[in-house]
């Protein structure tokens, strides 16, 4: 296979552009379809100010590493989950990463300033904290974006992640979450940032292939919470039809997006006001985020203490 | 055609595999194409690359999950 831009031989194949490219040309490469997607979707500008929610995986690092190079003003934000040496290690990778290209890396320790940590959110029936953990990065980032000022937060959501959340939300009819399911989410009140996803019409394998010949260094292990995740029987599944049936994944994808999410967007304007307890923007009186830890704290009276936090209260907020 | 050494990250399994290319190494091993990428020698390799007895061959695994 040859190199579509130079004829050298390739080392990146796009299946589903019928392209390939060596590794001198696949990164431009990279770069252009994210600028295109964040010119076509509208998500920002070289004027905004972009927070980007940082895992240290090679989505998020990639995301970073190429806003940059494309004159963007990004910053990083990192959240401490304290899932042990997975969370110890994805952090290192993170600060690494800022420290080597001098950028300003934002951070949230739960244990340490708020009281616990996600293993302990695990939700009974399923046994994993996924679900909470999701809750807990849509707040903090919310909350460091709006109340450090930045426009917008990017989210390193690829096309494997967004058509797996697809094809799970059309499995089981959650016509809700279709309606909402999409590469930019608007601010609808002052203290929500608009959330956008600019790798969202990129695979995984892209942004990996892309992290790899920048030598950026990130995690390839696996969070151990994902361990028997839907959302990895559904990339698989997806991926099993790729292989013979290349761009599908994408079509699957985009065709909602141009098609199929008319037809199940909801537009009873849904009111947002400021939590009770903690004033970040919610649909309910007290917000998902403040509901869901104190559900935790009451069944784990000791939960602070042998965390480092504030013995027995682990509650602030 | 001879064995090919495949280490598959990140536990880094060791694995020794008949494979005349990097499409059939991952068809033999049961993986998707679009969820590994094969590495020999620091260079990533498309599928059509032609394997020799002996080289020793990276997999890493793209796909992440959870939320
Ligand atoms: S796998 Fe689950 S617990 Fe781990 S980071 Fe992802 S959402 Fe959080
Ligand atoms: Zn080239
Ligand atoms: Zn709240």
């Amino acid at each position: 296979m040859r190199c579509i831009k130079c004829r050298a031989p390739a080392n990146v194949e796009v299946r589903r552009h019928r392209s390939a490219f060596c590794a001198g040309c696949y990164p431009d490469w990279f770069r252009t379809q994210v600028q295109r997607t964040i010119d076509d979707d509208r998500m920002f500008s070289r004027d905004d100010r972009v927070l980007v929610a940082i895992s240290g995986g090679k989505d998020s690092l990639a995301l970073w590493h190429a806003l940059l190079r494309l004159g963007y003003q990004a910053d990083g934000m990192y959240i401490r989950l304290g899932i042990g040496e997975y969370s110890e290690r994805s952090q290192a990778k993170s600060e690494a990463f800022a420290a080597k290209h001098g950028l300003r890396l934002h951070q949230v320790d739960l244990a340490a300033d708020h009281g616990f940590t996600i293993p302990q959110m695990r939700n009974q029936r399923e046994g994993k904290p996924c679900a909470a953990c999701g809750t807990v990065k849509r707040y903090h980032f919310n909350k460091v974006a709006v109340d450090l000022g930045y426009s917008v937060v990017a989210t390193g959501h690829n096309l494997d992640d967004e058509a797996a959340t697809l094809f799970g939300n059309v499995l089981h009819w959650q016509t809700d979450f279709l309606g909402r399911q999409g590469p930019v989410l608007e601010s609808t009140h002052s203290n929500l940032a608009r959330k956008v996803k600019p790798l969202y019409r990129l695979a995984e394998r892209d942004s990996a292939a892309y992290a790899i010949i920048e030598r950026i260094d990130y995690i390839v292990e696996e969070c151990p919470m994902a361990v028997g995740a839907k959302s990895l029987a559904y990339k698989d599944t997806l991926n099993a039809l790729e292989e013979t049936q290349p761009g599908l994944k994408y079509q699957f994808l985009v065709g909602f997006l141009r098609q199929g999410r008319k037809a199940v967007k909801t537009e009873d304007p849904v009111q947002i006001r400021e939590c009770a307890k903690c004033g970040q923007p919610t649909t309910a009186e007290v917000c998902a985020y403040c509901r869901m830890v104190e559900r935790r704290l009451k069944k784990l009276p000791s939960l602070a203490s042998p965390l480092g936090g504030e013995g027995g209260e682990g509650q602030q907020q | 055609m001879g064995d090919v050494k495949v280490t598959i990250l990140p536990r880094r399994e060791t694995r020794e595999v008949e494979a005349a290319d990097v499409g059939h190494l991952l068809r033999s091993l049961g993986l998707h194409q679009d969820a590994y990428i094969v590495i020999r020698d620091d260079v990533i390799l498309t599928r059509d690359v032609r394997l020799q007895s002996g080289d020793q061959i990276e997999v890493w695994p793209v796909i992440s999950g959870g939320s």
